[in-house]
């Protein structure tokens, strides 16, 4: 790539406390980072003032800022805080209450109670119009003009900002979808419109319009939103391409972000997870099980292969979005987290939170209940004078005061029932990380426990030794992963087409042609979005069932595109994948819900990577072999469509893994067809050229302190402290020992062993550290 | 014949107070017992989730008409997965206090027990398969490992073992007294083949089987895990301390409910052969912590199949308690100790040899209703009014026009929610004894030559009040190209469900014949099997829910909300809250 278009690029991820940037030099390699306080009335405006504070606190030319990569909770709080904009929808007709009834279940079965939340658009605003489709598309009613302009009228006089169209079968033929929007979008200009087959093509009448819906309702807010930070980064930033970071991990174009809010609703953790993703790709483990606590909450997700794993079944604030996710379960454990006793006198830890205030006790804010962050000063684990930047000192004082009662009420000392605290968060924690492994069929034990956000390398060893897990890997800068993960994503589209195809020589002829029209969409977008030739990657999967079967699987079926090695620029790349190989198990390669996958930058072996590509042996995944196509400049990916033996193969593999059989005779068809278009967007050498870590250059740095610390409730040990950032690539140290960085602390135990890799992570070994120390 | 101590007349506070650790010094602290009972939930949702996804029956994959457990060696029920259905609850100790009669001191490690019969095994009915394996630590029965699934098919005079018109429990399948499939270890393959060979696809069933086997097998290998951690002691301690503490939990909420002898009646419609308006009479005595159920002046059990064992009553009883006093307690002996329950055998809710009792959820819904009925004036704000009462059934059968094939396809649908202390009742839901999904328009239309012209609300159907009812579903349903057959099941259809403190009825539920000119005839309410001709469709209706405090009482907003959303027409805003709020 021409050196004169190397600059910087930026990674903002928005928290509710602190706004994260992660800074990469192009041209050197180096990183920066920088934390503001967020601005919840315009998040924007942490974002300018902190690019204007990088500017001067690091001398970078924002002139120079090439991308800014975007993660916003914009959406995702609207929806929690129901502060949308007014939608509309129009809908076929005998079916308004379709919205409302949901999947006729309750959220929890012995509480009189608790609701689903209330449909976002009142049920007088859904206004039913005389159409229908059948399930294979044809017209069974047709729709009349004098219909359509009798509902853009209600859609008028109902006041709307938004409006949503939601009609039956819309996913096999779109025309009565698209005949109402256009006259919507004709007639009401200042109102958003989308469609729901623009949002989601996929079947299930309910999960479609809901997401639709949460589309609608989102529009308006994100609009504003997005329209304000256009244009405070063009003032500061003239030449900074702006992507907006979606849940299943990728970035899109404000344009996109636009279009399709809902896309962003589940994004805060799935940055995270791609920063992880490429932080565990850098250290060469190919299996993380990553952990990121903060204050409220703990995320778990699965990382196999350098790849997180995508679900396409979430909701948020109660509200169901079928859109691609990355695979999260969160539990109601942070360092904010307070202990209380049950009805029945067990303790119990969270979900309520102090949150960040009044917050912990020792905080000094007012608050009184004793959390995990008191429990974790009383033990000694975090220091009384705070965090390294020393802004907030926490008082030890309080933090006993707030757990005294507690521990007279179980007849322990407060270190003992800190102690008990810290056992039950973990408890909790670890039941998280067993639902993501153990049932879908993973042993944790054979994974790298990696923990970020502030609280999580606290509690990693203890959530290690429940699940028998070995190896802790604390990144760089684990509380802002995020951040970091934003700059290394791709820009990501994804397209999907539902039709019910059977899965015969026919059928297959008519999925080539379906996936012939996904990749002529996926090449539009690619041109659209600027995306040079050998960056274009395209991932092919379908859902695919027994007939008559309910539930579907995902079967990943080839991935195309990303750039041979040193190749000429042009060159198309053809890549066998899944199951071809014998590096990773059928059942393991082929994966449900998992086919899609995030990954931080697209396949392995790129020029520029050393640190990769030396370990390509054991991190080439799936594929197997690589062969050159001719060397068009702008040659159509090819996309091979399987045999349907092959296809048939694929499918038995995927339900052997997930359900423990597979009929090897049964029919099968398909529902649904996925194309996943990646542009790689990091495509200069990035990390620092290097290999194994380097010698030992120096002897340890002298800690910055000594301190007493109860790793375990009896006995307390005064062990070294030591700045994070004194710690080098290739140092090593035993436990006993605490690590403090800026935002985060990191106890290593008595016998465990850590070393610092070359790229910067603190790696520990449990027990590895014997008993000579 | 058939009849053994678990039909007894009474059900009384067994177990739940019962010590027997072995050191009586070991004791849990708070902690330690939350860990361990979070280890503890953790085996059973995670035999759940093995269970649900290697099993063939929709059933389970689908609706997770299943459930996994851990007892004690005296058959305590100590952790229930936290997805099971309330109806589960006491099935699976049903099954372990015959097993221990039956097989006292011929319990072996490597044995699997199974059982499904309702009169002789402890079940609430024969789709349920119950298995039970015990689980030993250095050589002494130390607990068992229990698994329930709702099989597809047990045999019987019709597909899916489910349907009306069953006179006797012979005729509802396969009926499996508790015996012993796997012999120290060894499958005994004489029984599988038995069980198999009355059972229709009986490969599909087979993988059923093996899914609930698996299940046992993993379970029991992690509560030996938890066991290695902690020491048998330990855990048996934390056995006795998770029950005790569970019942004292659910008893101290007893105790503060007023002291009193309260009563409620309510009727059945009928049960689908002869009897109609079927009573279910109950008295509670509240008495400090104790709250005894007596169901005298229920109606004899009946010859259709609504009948209901002990076993399913005392599941009713301890989900509306739970439900009242404390929803997140958790499921285990502790709660069923506290459901005192006198019931004569051989009554519609202590059903009797040969009663069959496929049909059982719509009176356990009914019994429910008479729970909370029965609370009203003791917990006013705990209750709620009468909800849908039902478990709606529409069948639709035929031959597939575009493929010849035949298909079956059956729905359950939910109705009205009761309206409740503090806000309406939820429309259009399923409630208390059941919560499973309805079927997406999209999927029904894909899979069968049928279309689903209508799914909505009932206009008016929620009873009024100051707090109104839910409103009940409206589905109406067209054959393409072909005729096919239609048969049904509701509840509520004649008797509306009662609103409380002033609160009016909701509508009852009906189904309708609607012909090619739009005409539309009812038909009955437990329909046989009904041909449907091209041309027609039928519109099934279910019952909406009972209002909650006077409908004078209602805030003018919502009044004004109920005719602006349109769910209730003017004439029916002006007849209960007059005609110009």
């Amino acid at each position: 790539m021409d050196a004169s278009q190397q600059g910087f690029r930026i990674g903002v991820d928005i928290g509710g406390t602190f706004t994260d940037f992660h800074v990469l030099d192009e041209a050197t390699g180096a990183v920066y980072t920088g934390k503001r306080p967020s601005t919840p009335d315009n998040p924007a405006r942490a974002i300018i003032e902190g690019l204007r504070a990088l500017a001067t606190w690091h001398g970078i030319d924002l002139g120079a800022l090439r991308r800014l990569s975007h993660g916003t909770t914009v959406g995702t709080n609207a929806l929690i805080q129901r502060r949308g904009g007014r939608v509309a929808m129009i809908t076929t007709r005998g079916f308004r209450d379709l919205l409302e009834i949901g999947r006729q279940t309750r959220p929890h079965m012995y509480s009189l109670v608790e609701d689903h939340p209330p449909p976002l658009v009142e049920r007088r605003h859904r206004f039913e119009i005389g159409e229908r489709m059948d399930a294979a598309g044809e017209v069974v009613t047709e729709l009349a003009d004098d219909d359509v302009a009798a509902a853009v009228e209600q859609a008028r006089t109902s006041g709307a900002e938004a409006c949503a169209v939601c009609l039956l079968f819309a996913f096999r033929n779109p025309e009565h979808e698209r005949r109402i929007a256009a006259a919507l979008r004709a007639a009401l200009p200042q109102v958003s419109v989308c469609t729901s087959f623009e949002v989601q093509p996929e079947f299930r009448e309910y999960e479609r319009f809901s997401t639709t819906v949460l589309n609608a309702y989102l529009q308006p807010v994100l609009g504003r939103y997005l329209a304000t930070l256009e244009k405070g980064v063009a003032e500061v930033a003239p030449g900074a391409v702006i992507g907006i970071n979606q849940s299943s991990g990728g970035l899109m174009s404000p344009e996109r972000a636009r279009a399709l809010p809902v896309r962003t609703a589940l994004s805060g953790p799935a940055a995270g997870a791609v920063g992880a993703a490429y932080s565990a790709k850098r250290s060469g483990r190919r299996n993380v099980i990553t952990l990121d606590m903060g204050g409220t909450s703990a995320d778990v997700a699965l990382i196999r292969d350098f790849q997180a794993d995508i679900s396409f079944e979430r909701d948020v604030a109660g509200f169901s979005v079928r859109l691609p996710a990355v695979d999260i379960e969160t539990v109601g454990a942070g360092g904010g987290s307070i202990a209380w006793f049950d009805r029945d006198g067990l303790l119990k830890v969270g979900p309520a939170s102090a949150g960040a205030d009044p917050g912990p006790a020792c905080y000094g804010r007012g608050g009184r209940a004793p959390t995990v962050t008191d429990a974790n000063l009383v033990l000694g684990r975090l220091a009384g004078r705070g965090l390294l930047d020393g802004a907030m000192a926490l008082d030890e004082s309080l933090a006993r005061d707030a757990f005294a009662p507690v521990a007279e009420r179980l007849g322990f000392d407060v270190e003992r029932t800190a102690h008990g605290v810290l056992g039950i968060v973990v408890a909790n924690m670890v039941r998280a990380i067993r639902t993501i492994s153990v049932e879908r069929g993973y042993d944790p034990r054979g994974f790298t426990l990696m923990p970020f956000g502030g609280a999580g390398p606290l509690h990693a060893r203890d959530v290690a030794i429940a699940l028998g897990m070995r190896e802790i890997l604390v990144p760089a800068a684990p509380g802002i992963l995020c951040a970091q993960g934003l700059i290394v994503s791709d820009l990501k589209e994804d397209f999907v087409a539902g039709e019910c195809i059977p899965a015969d020589a026919a059928g297959l002829r008519r999925l080539a042609g379906q996936v012939e029209s996904l990749a002529a969409r996926a090449r539009a977008w690619f041109d659209a979005e600027r995306i040079p030739v050998p960056n274009r990657r395209l991932e092919l999967a379908v859902d695919a069932r027994y007939v008559g079967q309910n539930f579907e699987l995902t079967v990943p079926l080839a991935a195309e595109g990303g750039a041979e090695p040193g190749g000429p620029v042009g060159t198309s790349a053809r890549i066998e994948t899944a199951g071809d190989s014998g590096n990773a198990s059928p059942a393991e390669a082929a994966d449900p819900d998992r086919a899609a996958r995030v990954s931080g930058i697209v396949p392995q072996g790129e020029a520029g990577e050393p640190a990769i590509a030396e370990n390509a042996g054991a991190v080439g995944r799936a594929e197997a072999s690589i062969s050159t196509g001719s060397p068009a400049a702008d040659a159509p990916i090819p996309m091979p469509i399987p045999s349907p033996e092959a296809l048939r193969e694929r499918f038995l593999a995927v339900h052997e893994a997930v359900y423990g059989y597979a009929n090897p005779h049964d029919p099968i068809e398909i529902v649904n067809v996925r194309l996943t278009a990646r542009g790689r967007l990091l495509d200069e050498p990035d990390l620092p050229a290097s290999g194994a870590p380097e010698p030992l250059l120096e002897p340890l740095p002298e800690p910055i302190e000594h301190r007493t610390v109860r790793f375990s409730p009896g006995d307390p040990i005064t062990c070294p402290v030591y700045h994070r950032a004194s710690l080098r690539s290739g140092h090593s140290l035993t436990g006993p020992a605490i690590v403090e960085q800026l935002d985060s602390t990191t106890p290593i135990f008595p016998r465990d062993a850590a070393v610092v890799d070359h790229a910067g992570n603190l790696v520990i070994r449990v027990g590895a550290g014997g008993d000579d120390q | 014949m058939d009849r053994n101590a678990r039909q007894d007349m009474t059900r009384h506070a067994e177990g739940g107070a019962r010590h027997h650790t072995d050191s009586p010094d070991h004791t849990v602290d708070p902690i330690t017992l939350e860990i361990i009972s979070n280890a503890l939930r953790s085996i059973t949702d995670e035999t759940f989730v093995a269970l649900m996804k290697s099993a063939y029956s929709t059933n389970i994959k689908e609706r997770r008409d299943h459930s996994t457990a851990i007892m004690d060696a005296s058959g305590r029920l100590i952790v229930q997965a936290a997805q099971a259905l309330p109806i589960h609850i006491a099935s699976m100790s049903g099954l372990i206090a015959c097993l221990l009669e039956k097989f006292a001191g011929d319990i072996h490690d490597g044995d699997l027990f199974i059982a499904n019969d309702p009169h002789t095994a402890g079940g609430t009915h024969l789709p349920d398969i119950n298995y039970a394996m015990p689980v030993f630590v250095e050589g002494a029965l130390f607990g068992f490992i229990a698994n329930l699934a709702h099989h597809a098919d047990v045999g019987g005079m019709a597909p899916g073992s489910m349907a009306g018109g069953m006179r006797e429990i012979y005729q509802e399948g396969l009926r499996i007294p508790v015996v012993r499939l796997f012999r120290r270890g060894e499958l005994q393959r004489d029984i599988m083949d038995l069980l198999l060979l009355n059972v229709r696809v009986p490969e599909e069933r087979r993988g059923d089987h093996y899914a609930q086997i698996a299940a046992c097998r993993l379970g029991a290998r992690r509560l030996l895990e938890v066991v290695d951690l902690y020491s048998a002691d330990v855990i048996r301690a934390a056995f006795d301390e998770i029950v005790s503490r569970t019942e004292r939990r659910l008893r101290d909420a007893i105790a503060e409910v007023p002291d009193g002898e309260y009563a409620f009646e309510d009727v059945m419609d009928g049960d689908g052969v002869d009897t109609v308006d079927i009573p279910i009479r109950l008295k509670v005595t509240v008495a400090g912590d104790r709250a005894h159920f007596d169901f005298a002046g229920t109606s004899p059990q009946v010859r259709g199949n609504v009948n209901v064992t002990m076993n399913a009553t005392q599941a009713a009883v301890c989900y509306a308690l739970k439900a009242m006093l404390d929803p997140e307690v958790p499921n285990n002996q502790g709660v069923l100790a506290v459901a005192d329950i006198d019931a004569e055998p051989g009554t519609l809710v202590n059903g009797r040899f040969p009663a069959p009792v496929a049909s059982r959820a719509h009176t356990c819904q009914r019994i429910i209703d008479v729970v909370l009925g029965a609370f009203r004036d003791a917990l006013p704000d705990r209750i709620i009014g009468a909800a849908n009462g039902a478990n709606t059934t529409a069948v639709f059968s035929g031959t597939d026009p575009r493929t010849g094939n035949s298909y079956l396809y059956l729905e359950t649908l939910g109705g009205g929610m009761g309206g409740r202390a503090t806000k309406d009742g939820k429309d259009g839901v399923q409630v208390h004894i059941t919560n499973t999904s309805n079927l997406p328009v999209e999927a029904i239309e894909q899979e069968y030559p049928l279309r689903v012209e209508e799914y909505s609300l009932v206009e008016d159907s929620g009873g009024a009040g100051r707090h109104r009812g839910g409103m009940g579903l409206r589905r109406v349903v067209r054959p393409i190209g072909h005729d096919c057959i239609f048969n049904g099941v509701g509840e509520r259809f004649r008797h509306r469900p009662w609103g409380v403190f002033g609160g009016e009825p909701g509508a009852s539920g009906r189904f309708l014949l609607r012909d090619a000119g739009g005409g539309e005839t009812k038909l009955p309410d437990k329909c046989g099997e009904r041909r449907l001709a091209r041309t027609e469709a039928v519109v099934v209706e279910t019952p909406g829910a009972g209002g909650y405090g006077i409908p004078a009482e209602r805030d003018s907003a919502h009044v004004a909300a109920d005719r602006g959303s349109g769910k209730f027409t003017e004439g029916y805003v002006a007849r209960y809250y007059g005609g110009d709020s």
